[in-house]
């Protein structure tokens, strides 16, 4: 059970911004949300503050119901890397690791032995089409190859949760389609994947949409039984009601 | 106006990087001025014996001069590349490469107006400092004035004239390489990982195998001296391969090793180290390299001038000696009564005197075997065999040895001969008794070959040995007298000018008197410190820009990396941990690596030394054990200095 609560949030940037308030909202466990707002809506603090990066100056934010305030700074590292998964926009690999190595990352730092790691590695690169990948370098590979590399990454700890800042941002409407369906693949097989994004495309593959607007929470749909299509048109609506400044 | 003021402005921004560079360029501009005005100075021109100081000094300038230049267009190409960037978007908002081309102008002439004027003044102000302390060194009492020499301005302004302008088209040179779009993204394509040299790799630990090994294993002193250049450069070849394709062997070796390298605290060491090494191996090697030099450089010079009483302590058993070459009785006593006479015509007595007759050959020992051979000394081997009289023998240690025609004593280098019989040269003898040391040793150059001394019965002995050998220029039998003067100082004095000056007018004959080869050695010794201090802190401050740019450098190449780490699940603690290791090792290796080259050198340097009489190895252990603390020290400062800078820039 995963479930966040979040009020008044302010963001610091020389001057002092109130960037969400009265943010309140839960994800199950096996869910696929997206959030979707406009550029300064609040969507990078709101993820920054789902991700442990930011703490809000109040409410909280609970997973399984602990407490992310609760963790040390010692901690949180750990906790980050036990329990999230991340994917960017701009891919965040090394360009001095290969592949590979760059998928073991957060495990190496966990202090996992090799021969378990291999062992993770094995099926996940085999499901993301990266097995013939690993032993290259980041600069030899195409944008949306990298991205599938960054998922394994976050797939590799078997966190909780996934968290996805603008997954397709850097890719072309082409690849960012395959990247979604791997998420939705990814979802059926029971990872809990929350995703920040203003990709009306990219929304209309998650089974949940929240919009956010001015530091709150304006509205959500849920999939129920739409195809992407209908889910695309259903969100597109949204967001011209939201553009044209309707009330709810 | 417009170009001025915008060069004015790239200067000002990119000052983190500029300042540092006119800093140096300053320093250099003065430190060459100053060496080259006291070349040119009328005073110690004329001092007595300065031309050794003034060729060294000449060819200390020089170096600066080269190393200068050089310097200074390595920093400027690092300071270009940095840049790359700026000038794509100059580029990007509208200016031609004509513009640039204005711009950097302006900014080189900006550069090197600003650092010539500065060193210059600089120079005039500061090289009176040094002219001093120069002349204290070489314990100069006459006070010389410190002029301003016209002709080294003029040679300081066409140097660095040059070596800017060439900067300024090597930077025309870049700018016209590449087009906008590559200068915008300039250093952000991704780097390959470096491939293993192996071949290089065994070349540098074949060469640094044999320079270590020569440097360990030569013996004989004559030899080191040429064996030492061939085991520097050796050395620096090895140092160059293994920093390039060793560093990088040994990293992949680490990284194949999967339960070592998939570990936290090696992970990213491990694979970062990979690239810095790529990019970083040449500066690395230089800043070995150059750090290696500025400390043999110092210990020597300050082991050579605080050994100075040793030096002249071996070189003078006694305050005054007189030598006479292929000695006739008549030549003989004409040099006797010559001293006699001045010491008298001064009120001066001797107090104490020695004299010897001895034969000096050279040749080699095998078994009980010495060979003479034809006079050239040859590299290793080399023994100097120094013949003389019972006479002498028993004047001299006080003694009342006998022997019959056909014996010896005999006194060799240690650890060789044994036996009642010795030949040397076809000659066999019986050897009366072994001598474990003998007086004369402290009289000859003991240190350059090892000796064997021999004590035949009578001159006619010795002369037979010699009519073999010394008439045929394999050797040479000189008279020597060693005495202490008793007398007023003044008095002293005059009579050993008078003596030198009378002792002259014979063949054949040669007088130094200790009062007189301090002046001279303290002219050298005291000339060569100053250059080695000189000339160190030069290279010194090279070492500490180059390491300061290294620091700038890395640490914006590292942000991006150490972000993307926090991100995924590092924490702060272990992200420090890691530059920090990361840094430690880049830094401290050329440091490391220098200091073994130098404690491997080091006996080497105590054998080149024992050449110039310097035989006082704890001295010389200490003077170099003192060097390598100081400048560690500074080392030290500088790493504290520019990590904090470094760090600031990660986070």
């Amino acid at each position: 059970m995963e479930r966040y609560n979040k009020r008044n949030t302010t963001r610091y940037g020389g001057q002092q911004v109130q960037a969400l308030s009265d943010v309140t909202f839960s994800v199950e466990p096996k869910e696929y949300v997206a959030i979707m707002g406009e550029s300064g809506s609040g969507k990078t603090t709101l993820l920054n503050i789902l991700a442990a990066l930011d703490k809000p100056t109040s409410g909280k934010v609970c997973l399984k119901g602990r407490d992310l305030g609760d963790i040390k700074d010692k901690e949180m590292a750990a906790f980050r890397r036990q329990n999230l998964g991340f994917v960017f926009q701009d891919f965040n690999l090394l360009d001095t690791f290969s592949l590979e190595d760059n998928i073991y990352l957060p495990l190496v730092l966990a202090g996992k032995k090799y021969a378990e790691m291999n062992s993770r590695l094995q099926p996940i690169a085999e499901q993301l089409g990266i097995t013939h990948l690993l032993k290259k370098y980041p600069y030899e590979v195409s944008g949306g190859q990298k991205q599938r590399v960054a998922v394994a990454r976050a797939l590799i700890t078997k966190p909780q949760m996934i968290l996805a800042d603008e997954p397709t941002g850097a890719l072309d409407s082409r690849t960012a389609d395959d990247l979604m369906e791997l998420f939705t693949d990814i979802n059926r097989n029971g990872q809990t994947i929350l995703m920040v994004t203003h990709s009306v495309r990219a929304a209309s593959s998650a089974n949940r949409v929240l919009f956010i607007k001015d530091g709150e929470v304006f509205h959500q749909i849920y999939r129920g039984n739409l195809s992407n299509e209908e889910m695309y048109q259903k969100i597109a609506d949204v967001l011209t009601v939201l553009t044209t400044g309707g009330d709810h | 106006m417009f170009y001025p003021k915008l060069a004015v402005t790239n200067i000002r921004k990119n000052r983190k990087s500029y300042f540092p560079y006119i800093l140096t360029c300053i320093l250099t501009i003065m430190m060459f001025y100053t060496m080259d005005a006291i070349c040119k100075n009328k005073g110690v021109y004329e001092m007595r014996g300065s031309d050794a100081m003034i060729a060294v000094l000449n060819m200390a300038s020089w170096i600066t001069g080269i190393f200068a230049a050089i310097f200074l267009f390595y920093t400027n190409s690092f300071l270009i590349k940095q840049r790359k960037k700026e000038f794509g978007v100059y580029q990007v908002l509208g200016m031609d490469k004509r513009n640039l081309m204005k711009m950097l102008l302006c900014e080189t002439f900006l550069t090197a107006v600003v650092s010539i004027g500065i060193g210059l003044v600089l120079g005039i102000l500061l090289g009176k400092l040094f002219f001093l302390i120069l002349l204290k060194m070489i314990r100069f009492a006459t006070p010389l004035s410190f002029a301003i020499e016209g002709e080294s301005i003029v040679r300081t302004l066409i140097l660095f004239g040059a070596v800017f302008a060439v900067t300024f088209c090597f930077n025309l040179l870049q700018l016209r390489k590449v087009d906008p779009v590559d200068l915008l993204h300039g250093g952000n394509v991704g780097e390959r990982e470096p491939k293993t040299k192996w071949l290089l790799t065994s070349i540098g630990t074949a060469t640094i195998a044999v320079g270590y090994g020569i440097a360990l294993l030569t013996e004989s002193p004559l030899a080191s001296l040429e064996n030492f250049f061939f085991a520097v450069i050796l050395v620096i070849i090895g140092t160059y391969a293994l920093f390039t394709a060793g560093s990088i062997a040994f990293l992949k070796l680490l990284k194949r090793n999967k339960n070592y390298y998939y570990k936290s605290n090696h992970f990213a060491t491990v694979s970062g180290m990979l690239y810095r090494m790529k990019q970083n191996a040449a500066g690395l090697a230089n800043i070995c390299i150059m750090s290696t030099i500025v400390l043999v450089l110092i210990s020597v010079t300050v082991s050579l001038y605080a050994g100075m009483q040793d030096i002249l302590g071996l070189r003078f058993p006694m305050e005054y000696h007189v030598a006479v070459y292929d000695p006739d009785q008549e030549r003989v006593s004409q040099m006797q009564q010559i001293v006699e006479e001045e010491l008298e015509r001064e009120q001066a007595q001797v107090e104490e005197k020695e004299e010897l007759v001895s034969l000096y050959l050279v040749g080699t020992v095998s078994g009980n075997t010495v060979s003479v051979s034809d006079g050239m000394m040859n590299l290793g081997g080399t023994h100097s065999i120094v013949v003389t009289t019972l006479d002498c023998y028993n004047f001299m240690e006080d003694k009342n040895e006998t022997l019959a025609e056909g014996e010896i004593l005999l006194c060799p280098a240690k650890g060789e001969m044994q036996g009642n019989t010795v030949t040397i040269g076809d000659s066999n003898f019986h050897v009366k008794k072994y001598l474990d040391s003998i007086k004369m040793e402290t009289y000859e150059d003991s240190a350059v070959t090892p000796n064997v001394y021999v004590v035949v019965s009578d001159q006619n002995e010795l002369y037979k040995i010699a009519d073999k050998y010394a008439f045929n220029g394999q050797g040479s039998i000189v008279y020597h007298q060693y005495f202490n003067p008793k007398g007023e100082k003044d008095a002293c004095t005059a009579a050993m000018n008078a003596i030198y000056e009378r002792g002259a007018e014979i063949d054949g004959t040669y007088f130094e008197w200790r009062e007189n080869s301090e002046e001279e050695f303290y002219q050298l010794y005291g000339g060569f410190l100053f250059i080695g201090v000189f000339v160190g802190f030069l290279f010194l401050m090279g070492t500490i820009l180059i390491i300061y740019y290294k620091q700038i450098s890395e640490g914006l190449d590292d942000r991006a990396c150490f972000q993307i780490m926090s991100k995924v699940g590092m924490s702060r603690k272990e992200v420090k941990k890691t530059i920090h290791s990361q840094v430690l090792t880049v830094f401290f290796l050329p440091l490391g690596v220098a200091v073994v080259h130098v404690a491997v050198a080091f006996k080497v340097l105590t054998k080149l030394m024992a050449m110039l009489n310097l035989t006082n190895v704890p001295l010389e252990a200490a003077c170099t054990v003192g060097t390598v603390a100081v400048f560690s020290i500074f080392y030290v400062i500088v790493f504290l200095l520019t990590s904090k800078e470094y760090y600031r820039i990660v986070k």
